[in-house]
């Protein structure tokens, strides 16, 4: 066999596979196009799951009559001219191969109109052929058509999946750009049906809404965060919104929708193990990258980017995620704790006696109340169902963890984490409700601090106390510690005080705004019950007890996992009593 | 070694030492039980390195000998065998214990006596004696009140002072003390005082015998550790290092009210509250109400209550000499304290909401215990 060059009709179908694989990587580079031409309406119809006709028409620029038989040719483009300009891309677009890939596989007609000028032109491109452009009346925009996709790439064709998968993944596609471009006014029709339509106000959350339903979208939460290099908006599921694959986890970088497995691992790990096992969360996540600093040119398709600082991206990520959820751990509802002085008092006894309670509560009421309007109690949203379901205590491991199984499979508990989440909620509830029982101590403990602590813990000594310490400074760096809140009954108070001081600075808990719940939070960590600790039955039971009336159990106060849940399924698949025989 | 002994003895006696056997020990002789002859008699021990318990046991000794067997297969082993004579063979090239029983014959494999942690003697010449049975309830009345959590191990101690012929004990977890005093019928030669853990305490009160007259508590010099010792058991255990709470300046010289109430009727009215305090980190209010002129006669009410449970109010006639006060204790401490309080009435001795209360047996001055209050007002 001969060696001789190929025909450039081949050769440009051997590119188009490149870019153009499918239906719905046509469509991306039409809506892409349209987007950079700066278009505020973009109108997609499909028919026949974009094998019979894809048309996406906008609003924006459009191309002057004089460049349209240039823009269908290859490596043509108005975006890109030196070197330099491709590490540094501001536009979707760039390869200039879009439109040349899908005329060499379908019948191409484009029809553009700039502002403006009075007449339309339009150029037609068949199997890579083009037409003479000629002048037709047109609106102000363009509109591109794609007909007979890969008439003339039978094989092409012949892998293309079913219509419903290939119409699904172009409505996926265009939600998603709707979401990261929340003021174009989009609409998608397919077979003549509106399948998506959007108002272009701006407002990401109604598209949220319209994507993944009314109910689910109540689980996602908005975050935001910002840093040197990085910006990142977008929304992400809370605990009870989960899928069994990543293929919700949508990420744009700087406003291009990317593929990339190694960011989404990051989002799956920033979930750590709040997630059940196999089970995995839902994220729409807008990333803003200087443009020096990513590359888009990896892939014709530019499905996949590099990042020049990629740790930093990552951890972005991570840090932004872990921040959004702990800020949305609910604060615990003191009605699922047991305190004092919520309920009535009963009816029975003596008049007098009543009415000490009753003092007590009112007192306690009102400035709940209050607390609860002016605090960010009453700002932060509630999750919905994080509860526990309820739990049957199996026993004790390792003297660390404990085993418990629910209806949905076994539990393994981290006996710390979960006696810190524990504490951490009895002991917020009491201070929001200003309720904070304390037990005197038999001997004054006294904790000498180096002059720079004792100042940190001289400032913080008011929240201390509103916590349920009896603590004062005993002159120079030196403080008595008289009384401990009750709810705490082992370990050493002092090294609570010290963990408190110590690392202050270096806050491991960004989520906590609050000085007060970041305090009870180390004090907590400090007292609860470690690991390596063997725990009595009763202790055991009461633990998990407590750990059921949590509203945030998954978690503690550090955001560090509480439990592993093992559910029933996954056993079944491990001991291969299901799916494999 | 070959002996013979009666299996009703030698499951008394490796009852006794069984509870110093560890059975999670990277040290594996440390979970076995030491048989051997000692003056025609045969000792069973065991260590966990803090506590080391021997128990002496009637025997025909044939050969003199010694092995140490698994603790927990001997245990078993020993309390399932018929009440007969129990011969107890030990090989020692294999390292074997043979226990024939009736109709049973038994090998248990084991380890060398040689590697067992060597217990030491008391020097009983310069032993203080103490009644078992005073010593007893006097550890009883403290013990309850020493501290589980090992983040403060001086907690987890019974203070022992030795004043001339008296014997002061007492133990805290830091919100409670309990002081028990007895008189020995000898003075000390010299006072000092140490720190002997609760838990040796606890199990010197369990396996001593009220037939036993007298234990002798004996320090050897510079080991840190104290010996009890009795006719056919010996319990060593070391002490603890590390300061005690100075409990004298805690008590309040005086008091201004004294409740005077009946023992039983207070510790019901706790029993009843706890179960609605536990809820609720035990807080329980006590009123303390005194007689109101020809309207009301004097009476304390306990109340607790809870968010899950519910509430609880329970009135206790009392002779209130002294203010009025209203304040809250654990009410766990006040259980605790009544349940070792013999005498038919006992007093409640309060000054004010932040200071200790006192609870001692009326016309016994021997126990007193202080509880801590709780503060719910801020």
């Amino acid at each position: 066999m001969r060696i001789h060059k190929l025909s450039d009709t081949i050769a440009s179908q051997i590119a188009a596979g490149e870019v153009v694989d499918r239906p719905v990587s046509v469509v991306k580079e039409l809506i892409e196009n349209a987007i950079d031409a700066g278009a505020d309406e973009i109108r997609t119809d499909i028919r026949l799951a974009g094998k019979e006709l894809i048309r996406v028409s906008d609003n924006g620029i459009g191309i002057p009559a004089d460049e349209l038989e240039l823009a269908v040719s290859r490596h043509a483009t108005s975006k890109l001219s030196r070197t330099d300009d491709l590490f540094d891309i501001k536009t979707l677009g760039f390869r200039g191969e879009a439109l040349a890939s899908i005329g060499s596989v379908s019948h191409l007609t484009i029809i553009s109109k700039l502002d403006g000028v009075d007449a339309g032109a339009r150029l037609s491109v068949d199997g890579g052929d083009n037409s003479t452009v000629s002048l037709v009346a047109a609106p102000t925009g363009t509109e591109i058509l794609v007909e007979d996709l890969f008439y003339n790439v039978p094989a092409r064709l012949k892998f293309l999946r079913k219509d419903i998968t290939e119409s699904r993944q172009i409505t996926g596609l265009i939600t998603r750009y709707a979401m990261a471009y929340p003021k174009i006014r989009w609409t998608l029709t397919q077979n003549n049906i509106v399948d998506f339509q959007s108002t272009g106000s701006g407002d990401r959350f109604e598209i949220l809404q319209t994507l993944f339903g009314t109910q689910e979208a109540k689980s996602l939460m908005p975050i935001s965060f910002k840093d040197r290099n990085l910006a990142i908006e977008g929304y992400i599921s809370d605990l009870t919104l989960t899928r069994s694959n990543r293929k919700d986890i949508t990420l744009f970088v700087n406003g291009r929708w990317v593929q990339d497995a190694s960011l989404t691992a990051a989002v799956i790990r920033a979930y750590n193990t709040m997630l059940m096992v196999g089970r995995y969360p839902v994220a729409v996540l807008f990333l803003e990258i200087p443009t020096h600093l990513v590359d888009v040119n990896v892939h014709p398709s530019k499905a996949e980017v590099r990042f020049r600082e990629q740790e930093d991206v990552f951890s972005g990520v991570q840090r932004a995620i872990r921040r959004g959820l702990l800020a949305y751990t609910p604060v615990p509802d003191l009605a699922s704790l047991n305190l004092w002085g919520r309920t009535k008092p009963s009816d029975v006894g003596d008049m007098r006696f009543d009415n000490h309670w009753q003092a007590m509560e009112t007192s306690t009421e009102t400035e709940q109340v209050q607390k609860r309007l002016a605090g960010p109690a009453s700002q932060q949203q509630t999750l919905p169902g994080t509860y526990l379901p309820l739990l049957r205590l199996v026993g004790q491991v390792a003297s660390t963890y404990l085993i418990a199984e629910g209806p949905d499979g076994l539990y393994l508990i981290d006996q710390h984490a979960a006696h810190e989440r524990v504490l951490f909620d009895q002991m917020m509830a009491q201070y929001h409700a200003s309720m904070t029982p304390s037990q005197q101590l038999v001997e004054p403990l006294t904790v000498d601090l180096s002059p720079e602590k004792a100042g940190t813990l001289e400032e913080n000594l008011e929240i201390l106390v509103g916590l349920g310490f009896d603590i004062e400074n005993f002159g120079a760096n030196t403080f008595l510690i008289r009384a401990i809140p009750t709810i705490i009954d082992r370990g050493d108070p002092r090294e609570a005080i010290l963990s408190v001081v110590e690392a202050f600075e270096e806050d491991e808990t960004p989520l906590l705004n609050e000085a007060q719940a970041r305090i009870a939070a180390r004090v907590c960590k400090r007292m609860a019950v470690k690991g390596g600790q063997s725990l009595s039955e009763a202790e055991q039971r009461n633990l998990l007890l407590n750990l059921e009336a949590s509203q945030s159990p998954r978690t503690c106060p550090h955001g560090r996992p509480t439990m592993i849940h093992l559910s029933a399924g996954l056993l079944e698949r491990q001991f291969g009593r299901r799916g494999a025989r | 070694m070959k002996v013979t002994v009666q299996q009703q003895q030698l499951a008394h006696g490796v009852n006794i030492v069984s509870r110093a056997v560890t059975s999670r020990s990277s040290l594996a002789v440390l979970s076995n039980i030491l048989l051997k002859t000692d003056n025609g008699r045969l000792r069973l021990s065991a260590t966990n390195l803090e506590l080391g318990i021997s128990a002496w046991i009637g025997a025909k000794v044939q050969e003199e000998g010694g092995l140490t067997v698994p603790g927990r297969t001997f245990v078993d082993m020993v309390s399932n065998l018929p009440n007969e004579e129990v011969t107890l063979t030990v090989d020692d090239r294999t390292q074997t214990l043979n226990v024939k029983c009736g109709t049973l014959n038994t090998d248990i494999k084991g380890i060398s006596a040689e590697e067992f942690p060597p217990m030491p003697s008391p020097d009983l010449d310069n032993a203080i004696a103490l009644n078992i049975e005073n010593f007893k309830e006097q550890i009883q009345q403290v013990v309850f009140a020493a501290s589980t959590d090992d983040s403060r191990p001086s907690l987890m101690g019974v203070h022992m002072t030795f004043d001339g012929n008296t014997l002061e004990m007492a133990a805290t977890d830091g919100y409670r003390i309990s002081i028990a005093k007895s008189e020995m019928a000898q003075k000390v030669p010299q006072n000092f005082e140490a720190l002997v853990p609760a838990r040796a305490l606890a199990e010197l009160s369990r396996i001593a015998v009220n037939g036993d007259e007298s234990v002798y508590m004996t320090f050897p010099q510079g080991r840190g550790q104290v010996i009890f010792h009795m006719n056919d058991a010996e319990l060593v255990s070391q002490l603890i290092e590390g300061s005690f709470p100075n409990y004298g300046a805690i008590i309040p010289p005086s008091f201004k009210t004294r409740t005077v109430l009946s023992t039983a009727q207070l510790l019901k009215a706790c029993k009843q509250t706890e179960i609605i305090a536990r809820e609720g980190s035990y807080i329980a209010k006590l009123d303390i109400q005194p007689e109101v002129d020809g309207e009301q006669s004097s009476l304390l009410e306990i109340s607790a209550r809870s968010e899950q449970t519910g509430s609880s109010e329970v009135m206790v006639d009392a002779s209130v000499d002294g203010v009025p006060l209203l304040i809250s204790f654990n009410i766990r401490y006040l259980r605790e304290a009544l349940e070792v309080i013999k005498t038919p009435t006992v007093s409640l001795e309060t000054n004010a909401v932040h200071t200790p209360g006192m609870l001692r047996p009326v016309g016994d001055d021997h126990f007193s215990h202080i509880i801590m209050p709780i503060n719910t007002a801020r």
